[in-house]
């Protein structure tokens, strides 16, 4: 998994690549952990990712708790695979899926 | 032939050799560089002395007369001359006392003017030259020596014959000029004395040399011996032996760190210590730590048991039910899972069914899919849609989940005798419907994931089943099923190995599919928890259109 970030003042994109599962989930915590302070509108660009599992679910999820707080999140780009999955677990409905 | 490898791989042994071979080679070179000196020393004293004498018996020669001896002139001086030299031949203990006028030329040649013989001094069998006896210089040592006399005005010259060809006896010949009034070299006094006492002394002290070096060498090695024996040898077989034992017995042993005063030896020694010291209290360590390993490993045991007997796993689950029949099964990929599966009956005509996975695995997991399958099931008991059994589930959840875990869940509550299932999904994997024989995903509405957000609302959605209609449920351990290449099982398998199974029961269609995703994945370690569920509904008349009869 690769995960790129952009910072563009208080609006911040990431780019997640690859697979996000158990085993690469922890990293994208711990990148969001360190990255959300202040920002106001995250993007996650999942124009690459190939698949996303319960785990990569529960830190989206915990992202999206978290920007609720403190302004807006939207997701781009999600692939058929993991819109169905998104769609599935019901992430569709409390997602910005654009 | 095994005692000398034995001794060749003995440290001592080839350290005192070498010691040996050393102190061997050192003797021979002290011998070598002292037999040099010795003969320079003694070549040097014979020049100077031979020297003397020489001149001396130059002064008994005129000078001025050589050419008249030589033509036979002043006979009588000639032999009163020739007399004092042989006299002087004879009391000074030399071999030969003569003179030559050698030709200026290319002192190629030169001519006898006095020769005197003492042939009982070296044992030697010379002959007299007569007076105007010629003869050609002997080689161009003597040539050079001739030359420098005459031309140079060298005092004197030396030739040595320490080893001479024709068998002689070492001896040395030292030439003076005998010179005319003028200063003039007329002729060349030469005296051959032998070299005895080189001769003599020499052995002596070769052998002296030799037996002290021999003496030294066998003393040096004795002390060598000793010392990297007591010093050396032993320190390093004591570790040696204590690290044997060690590694024999793995336990801890006296401390050999104060055995040697030497640094290198030392930090051996105390390395050995340390090293016992650590083994042996990583190996407590790993005996402690695989103790409490094991009594972990036995509590997970304990506790995937307890998790197992949480939910229905005794089947067939309602022996004397005849409008359904319903099998189950949950194959954590750990010994505890987040997976969980619950059917019960609400009232006489109406029966819940639930599958659910927690995100994640193991502990946490299983820890979270405890208390909602607790939730769950309660909260059915009391009443009320499927919906609004969730909407109350996660709302619940919600409360005191800190960890941001969530639930997939699908709820069904079906009514017996008319086959109408209520159902809500939240999030959770599309359900496998079996109709007249052929099974296909349905399609349903999904809600958001139980635990995630509160205040998510959920829809029921309705469908009836008809007699012989099948119900198969799974979590997403089924269709993402691994192998070794990471190809994942997929939906249109699970259909596939349904649809093989057809008109078989609960149980046998479970077990299918079960062959079917273990031919796909063989060997590959299994990721996720995988559970299943089949109903079998058979309505009223408890008649099976399609399977056996149970």
């Amino acid at each position: 998994m690769n995960i790129r970030q952009t910072k563009n003042e208080k609006a911040l994109t990431i780019a997640v690549e690859g697979r996000l599962d158990t085993m690469t989930a922890p990293e994208l915590e711990e990148v969001l952990k360190n990255s959300l302070e202040g920002i106001e509108a995250l993007t996650f660009d999942l124009e690459k990712l190939d698949y996303i599992s319960s785990a990569g679910l529960r830190v989206l999820l915990s992202a999206q708790k978290t920007m609720n707080n403190q302004g807006t999140m939207k997701v781009l780009h999600a692939n058929e695979i993991v819109m169905e999955i998104f769609e599935v677990t019901g992430f569709s409905d409390i997602l910005t899926i654009e | 032939m095994k005692l000398v490898q034995k001794m060749r791989s003995r440290m001592a042994v080839n350290i005192i050799g070498a010691i040996v071979m050393l102190l061997v080679v050192f003797g021979l070179i002290v011998s070598a560089i002292g037999y040099v000196n010795f003969t320079d020393a003694f070549k040097r004293e014979y020049s100077v002395t031979t020297y003397h004498m020489a001149d001396t018996a130059a002064a008994l020669v005129n000078g001025d007369h050589i050419d008249a001896y030589l033509q036979g002139e002043r006979a009588e001086e000639y032999r009163q001359t020739k007399a004092r030299i042989d006299t002087y031949c004879a009391r000074m203990n030399v071999s030969l006392v003569y003179v030559i006028r050698v030709d200026t030329g290319d002192y190629g040649r030169f001519v006898s003017v006095f020769n005197s013989v003492n042939n009982t001094v070296d044992n030697s069998a010379y002959t007299e030259w007569e007076l105007g006896h010629a003869r050609n210089t002997t080689n161009d040592e003597y040539r050079e020596v001739y030359r420098s006399l005459y031309e140079a005005d060298a005092p004197y010259g030396t030739v040595y014959r320490i080893r001479p060809g024709d068998g002689s006896h070492p001896h040395i010949t030292t030439l003076v000029p005998v010179k005319d009034s003028g200063g003039k070299t007329t002729a060349l006094l030469c005296v051959q004395r032998p070299m005895r006492e080189l001769r003599d002394a020499q052995r002596p002290y070769l052998i002296h040399i030799a037996v002290s070096t021999v003496i030294l060498a066998i003393l040096a090695s004795a002390i060598a011996v000793a010392y990297i024996r007591t010093k050396i040898v032993r320190p390093i077989r004591t570790a040696s032996d204590e690290a044997t034992r060690f590694a024999k017995e793995n336990t801890k042993g006296e401390p050999i760190g104060g055995i040697s005063r030497y640094e290198e030896l030392q930090n051996l020694t105390r390395s050995i210590d340390t090293m016992e010291t650590d083994m042996v209290r990583y190996m407590e360590n790993l005996t402690a730590a695989t103790a409490e390993k094991e009594r972990i490993a036995a509590e997970l045991t304990l506790a995937g048991q307890i998790q197992m007997n949480s939910i229905p796993n005794d089947f067939p689950a309602f022996p004397d039910r005849t409008e359904f029949d319903i099998y189950a099964s949950m194959d954590p990929a750990k010994d505890v899972g987040g997976d969980f599966y619950n059917f019960f009956p609400i009232d006489e005509d109406h029966l819940a069914i639930v599958i659910g996975d927690v995100s994640g695995k193991g502990i946490p997991a299983a820890l979270f899919m405890m208390v909602t399958n607790i939730i769950i099931s309660d909260r059915t008991r009391m009443g009320g849609s499927p919906a609004e059994i969730l909407a109350y589930v996660n709302d619940d959840l919600c409360k005191h989940n800190k960890a941001d875990m969530f639930v997939t869940v699908w709820l069904g509550i079906l009514e017996l005798t008319t086959g109408k299932l209520i159902a809500a999904n939240a999030g959770h994997e599309y359900p496998i419907l079996g109709q007249n024989g052929a099974f296909a995903l349905l399609r349903d509405k999904h809600g958001f994931i139980v635990g995630g957000m509160d205040g998510i609302r959920y829809r029921n959605y309705e469908l009836t089943l008809a007699p012989g209609d099948r119900l198969f449920l799974y979590t997403d351990g089924l269709p993402e099923a691994t192998d070794a290449d990471e190809r994942m099982f997929g939906t249109d398998r699970v259909l596939a190995a349904l649809n093989g199974a057809g008109n078989a029961s609960a149980q046998e269609i479970l077990q299918a599919v079960h062959t079917a995703v273990n031919d796909f994945v063989k060997d590959a370690e299994q990721f996720d928890d995988l559970t299943m569920l089949c109903l079998d509904y058979r309505g009223t008349t408890g008649e099976n259109t399609y399977g056996t009869t149970a």
